[in-house]
């Protein structure tokens, strides 16, 4: 499990990233895919998760598609235009962050 | 099939995550096909549909929908992420206009006053308010606005009182008074009970526990400043003591003085001025450091009840040793003790001599020398200087006295 104070400023990365290699997808379908890919050590739940989707719906970077599986309302979240651009900047930042943390955590050899 | 039942229960699941809090109706469809998804999870693995919604409800913690929802919406409020931002820009600019006029403070350098109230005005009426209402908004059960109000009480006196207390103005004790008061029967109180409430939700113990310990600690460190602010009084009004004492002494001496030179001791007049002579260059040397001193913390000619900076620990050090007399002062200290111990033979003269000069020897050679001069707050030494010309007028009386009645 990775701590979730650890995860809490790259969540929106993650949600990104995904809607970048997956198209279209819908929240519990993200869920599952995050947990599938980082083989079960994180976990988000929809608290976490429901939030930032709107958050980055509200800020133009995703759109939403509506589909009905029987009664119920499924959305679909796709990235738009400046959404993907951003998605590039924001991935680029992370891992400029993660080298940067390997120099400062990783102990230099003697 | 499994479609299907799910279909059924529709209303029902909607109308559950609605009773427990959830109200906004485009994270209603979010979180309701997500838990949805969940049942059909379960469902698949062969379990019935009510033992799978069950399972499911489990893992939503009662106060979880609201929370999100709330999360959701301040997400959303454009107005509120603005006034979280300018919080964090209020913040880092008024500390850091703080901190700098800190710096000046201690670097003696003009300005330091006006940076310091600034920063903390800033602080008090901008930062914290701000401070306190986005995390209180950001609360999802938003009952007790009197915590975050209690809370801003405290720090807020707390710090003000601090400028005040720095920048010597009248009222600092009260408001820090005040500030610890609302701190005892206020805001600890209310942090402790919050945190047995919440301590049995969530594991969070340590940072009530943590913000306990820091509470005391600044109580702590208050009650210091007042202690250390009662012993700078207790020197203040000692030196005066002195000081009031060199002067009767120095009348009674005169007075002496002017006796002898009616009297027919004409052949003690040279001695007797010896004496008086020495005396007076010493006194003149004690003057010379004290002045010295109150003009290192920059108030020339301030009576030292005025003086700001009595707590100030390189004055000393300066007007003392490095630009002041106090080296030669010991030696010419040391000469006069000698000087006096040499003309004096009564034994009694000669014991209250000794007693007043005290100071000039062993113990005292340690106090005045450099290391006791050194590290010393400015008040200190003032006071032992005080002691020592207390010391030599009192030294003085008594030898001019025995010389004019032998």
């Amino acid at each position: 499990m990775i701590a979730n104070d650890l995860l809490k400023g790259t969540l929106r990365t993650i949600v990104l990233k995904l809607l970048a290699d997956n198209g279209r997808m819908y929240g519990y379908e993200i869920t599952k895919k995050v947990e599938e890919l980082s083989t079960g050590k994180i976990k988000l739940t929809f608290g976490a998760l429901y939030p930032v989707l709107h958050k980055l719906e509200a800020d133009g970077h995703i759109s939403i598609e509506v589909e009905y599986i029987g009664k119920r309302v499924r959305k679909y979240y796709t990235l738009t235009e400046t959404g993907r651009s951003w998605t590039d900047q924001k991935v680029d930042e992370f891992f400029d962050f993660v080298t940067t943390l390997t120099y400062v955590l990783k102990p230099t050899p003697a | 099939m499994i479609a299907a039942t799910i279909d059924d229960n529709y209303e029902r699941i909607k109308d559950d995550l609605v009773s427990r809090g959830l109200t906004y109706d485009r994270l209603i469809d979010d979180v309701l096909d997500h838990v949805c998804c969940m049942v059909e999870e379960f469902m698949s693995h062969g379990n019935d549909f009510e033992t799978s919604y069950d399972q499911v409800l489990e893992t939503i913690d009662e106060k979880s929908l609201p929370e999100i929802q709330h999360q959701t919406l301040l997400n959303l409020d454009k107005k509120f992420q603005q006034m979280k931002n300018f919080t964090y820009v209020f913040g880092l600019t008024s500390a850091i206009v703080t901190i700098v006029g800190s710096l000046f403070k201690k670097m003696h350098w003009p300005g330091a006053g006006i940076l310091i109230t600034v920063g903390m005005m800033l602080i008090v009426f901008v930062f914290l308010p701000l401070y306190f209402i986005t995390n209180h908004k950001e609360q999802v059960e938003r009952k007790n606005p009197v915590y975050a109000i209690v809370g801003y009480l405290t720090i807020a006196l707390l710090l003000v009182g601090a400028v005040f207390k720095i920048m010597h103005w009248p009222g600092a004790g009260k408001m820090i008074y005040a500030s610890i008061g609302f701190m005892l029967i206020g805001f600890v109180p209310l942090y402790v009970v919050n945190a047995f409430q919440r301590s049995g939700k969530e594991k969070a113990n340590l940072p009530y526990i943590v913000m306990l310990l820091v509470g005391i600690a600044i109580v702590m460190l208050f009650s210091n400043i007042n202690m250390s602010k009662d012993l700078l009084d207790i020197y203040v009004d000692e030196a005066l003591a002195n000081e009031g004492r060199v002067e009767v002494a120095q009348e009674r001496t005169f007075s002496l003085l002017e006796l002898a030179l009616d009297s027919s001791r004409m052949d003690q007049q040279a001695t007797i001025s010896k004496i008086h002579d020495q005396a007076r260059d010493l006194q003149v040397m004690i003057t010379g450091m004290q002045e010295g001193m109150i003009a290192y913390v920059d108030q020339p000619g301030a009576s030292i009840e005025e003086v700001n900076g009595k707590d100030n620990r390189s004055a000393g050090r300066d007007a003392i040793l490095d630009n002041g007399a106090g080296v030669a002062f010991i030696t010419e200290a040391k000469k006069y003790a000698a000087m006096l111990d040499e003309l004096v033979k009564d034994p009694v003269a000669n014991a209250q001599i000794e007693d007043h000069l005290e100071f000039t020897t062993l113990v005292w050679d340690w106090e005045h020398g450099r290391d006791g001069v050194r590290d010393s707050p400015l008040m200190k030494n003032y006071y032992k200087n005080t002691d020592a010309a207390k010391g030599i007028a009192l030294a003085e009386y008594v030898a001019i006295a025995y010389l004019l009645h032998n």
